[in-house]
């Protein structure tokens, strides 16, 4: 396998073709070329369920290898990760060629942990990121939405969000629609505002001088590394 | 019969009209012409047969089917009026604590195979009932009032719905008061379908009729009454049978005086 990623990135496993050869019969053929070291799990266009993905990590740690992260290009996969504690990554979801898929690693790897969740979340609905999140779609009274770095919603969010969970108060929410039953930042609560939002207008939530206040979206939105 | 169609009814709340849309709608297809059954899949607080009028008839339900101790036609109950619609009625409250996924899937592969149009009754909530309900169903129709606890549980049941499979989920906005709605007392149609995001099968008016006809056993579209309701359940069974029927604007359904005597005329009349 070459290196796709950065020297100083661990190895990436790539797991084979979707359905080409199931991955149980697959992967002991390549345990012995691996390092003994954290690696990058490529899942590609599997979908895995958190049962599978166990299984998967199982048999890899069992093998002395630790996975750090999971990258994919199917949402399912995507979430089984989150829900399992691992870094998540989408990797870009349309399998046009190899080269587009390549860049997006790349471009992925070098920002913050990002997750893209595509969908509405409904109520009853939660996800959650261990970087930033976002999502393309709405958040819907009664779902939630929460990650250690920002959120960011394309689309409207009318549920809960919860940005900066592990105390970083420069975390911020930002929304096309921002009008969220509650917003919390670190450690701070807020209910969502009662007026209608301005349409057209996007909207973050951040703390300026110690409390959550609401404003007109402001660049940069890429994912900052700190 | 490879085109029949298996919907299943549900909200998540309850009371906001599940059974009514199932029974009317029943009624509704099998006076298009449609061979329907409704199963009633709410074995806890069964009452789709008392809103058909046939809970007399019961001799045998889904339980006995299931424990191959009757035939599948000595279970179903024909309607009196209306040849075309069929009732496989609900075991009894215990049967909860047994059935399973496989068994209503059993259920509804039978039904399939004799008639055009399979309509679950689905119970409320999102617990067993509703897990074992919705394994047996191919598509959904989910029925919502304008209210915020209403639309919030069906929001729910969508999603619960889309993992599980089911398409197309199709929505019924149900109980709906276009004076209320003008003046901005109710949650608008756009509020809802806004949030929900899903195409609208159908509105209903809120209609006195359905209380009196619920109470009767008799539903609204069985003896073709005018009421607003009636009309509304066979627009809904024309959408599904594909017809092009344009949707009730709430804002021009202002009834006007002589409506509303004629109405009130009909809900003495009994």
């Amino acid at each position: 396998m070459t290196p796709e990623l950065s020297s100083q990135s661990p190895f990436c496993l790539r797991l084979p073709a979707f359905r080409s050869v199931p991955w149980q019969q697959w992967l002991p053929s390549q345990l012995p070329s691996l390092p003994r070291q954290a690696i990058d799990l490529d899942t590609g266009d599997w979908s895995l369920s958190c049962r599978d993905l166990e299984e998967l990590l199982v048999a890899l740690n069992e093998a002395g290898h630790h996975v750090q992260a999971v990258m994919t290009r199917c949402s399912d996969t995507l979430i089984s990760a989150a829900a399992l504690g691992l870094i998540a990554r989408q990797v870009s979801t349309d399998s046009t060629g190899d080269g587009s898929t390549h860049d997006q690693a790349h471009a992925t790897s070098m920002d913050a942990e990002l997750t893209v969740h595509r969908g509405t979340l409904r109520s009853g609905d939660h996800i959650e990121s261990h970087g930033h999140l976002l999502i393309v779609g709405d958040v819907n009274p009664g779902g939630s939405a929460s990650a250690d770095g920002d959120v960011y919603v394309w689309g409207r969010l009318r549920g809960r969000a919860h940005a900066g969970r592990r105390g970083d108060s420069d975390a911020r929410i930002v929304a096309l629609q921002l009008r969220p039953l509650q917003l919390r930042i670190a450690e701070l609560v807020a209910r969502g505002p009662e007026e209608r939002p301005q349409p057209g207008l996007a909207e973050q939530a951040c703390i300026v001088e110690g409390a959550i206040s609401i404003e007109p979206a402001k660049p940069p939105f890429a994912a900052q590394q700190t | 019969m490879t085109n029949s169609r298996t919907i299943l009814i549900c909200s998540g709340k309850g009371g906001v009209g599940k059974t009514t849309l199932t029974a009317n709608l029943g009624i509704a297809l099998a006076g298009q012409g449609a061979r329907t059954v409704v199963l009633d899949a709410d074995f806890g607080l069964r009452n789709l047969d008392l809103l058909l009028g046939l809970e007399n008839r019961i001799v045998y339900t889904a339980q006995e089917v299931l424990a191959e101790t009757c035939r599948l036609d000595q279970a179903l109950v024909k309607h009196k009026q209306q040849p075309n619609l069929a009732l496989l009625p609900a075991g009894n409250p215990r049967m909860l604590e047994w059935l399973k996924p496989e068994d209503m899937q059993t259920i509804a592969g039978m039904l399939s195979d004799r008639f055009d149009y399979v309509l679950i009754d689905c119970p409320a909530g999102i617990e067993d009932g509703f897990k074992n309900a919705v394994a047996a169903a191919k598509e959904a129709i989910v029925i919502t009032t304008p209210e915020v606890s209403a639309v919030r549980d069906a929001d729910r049941v969508i999603g619960l719905l889309n993992t599980h499979g089911v398409s197309p989920v199709q929505l019924v906005l149900n109980r709906v008061r276009p004076k209320m709605m003008a003046n901005q007392d109710m949650l608008a149609v756009d509020d809802v379908t806004d949030i929900l995001a899903l195409p609208l099968l159908g509105l209903v008016l809120e209609d006195e009729q359905v209380i009196v006809s619920t109470n009767k056993g008799e539903p609204l579209t069985l003896n073709g009454t005018s009421s607003p309701a009636a009309k509304a359940y066979g627009n809904i069974a024309g959408r599904l049978q594909g017809e092009d029927i344009p949707l009730m604007d709430p804002a021009k359904e202002r009834r006007g005086i002589r409506a509303r005597v004629r109405q009130l005329m009909q809900t003495k009349i009994f």
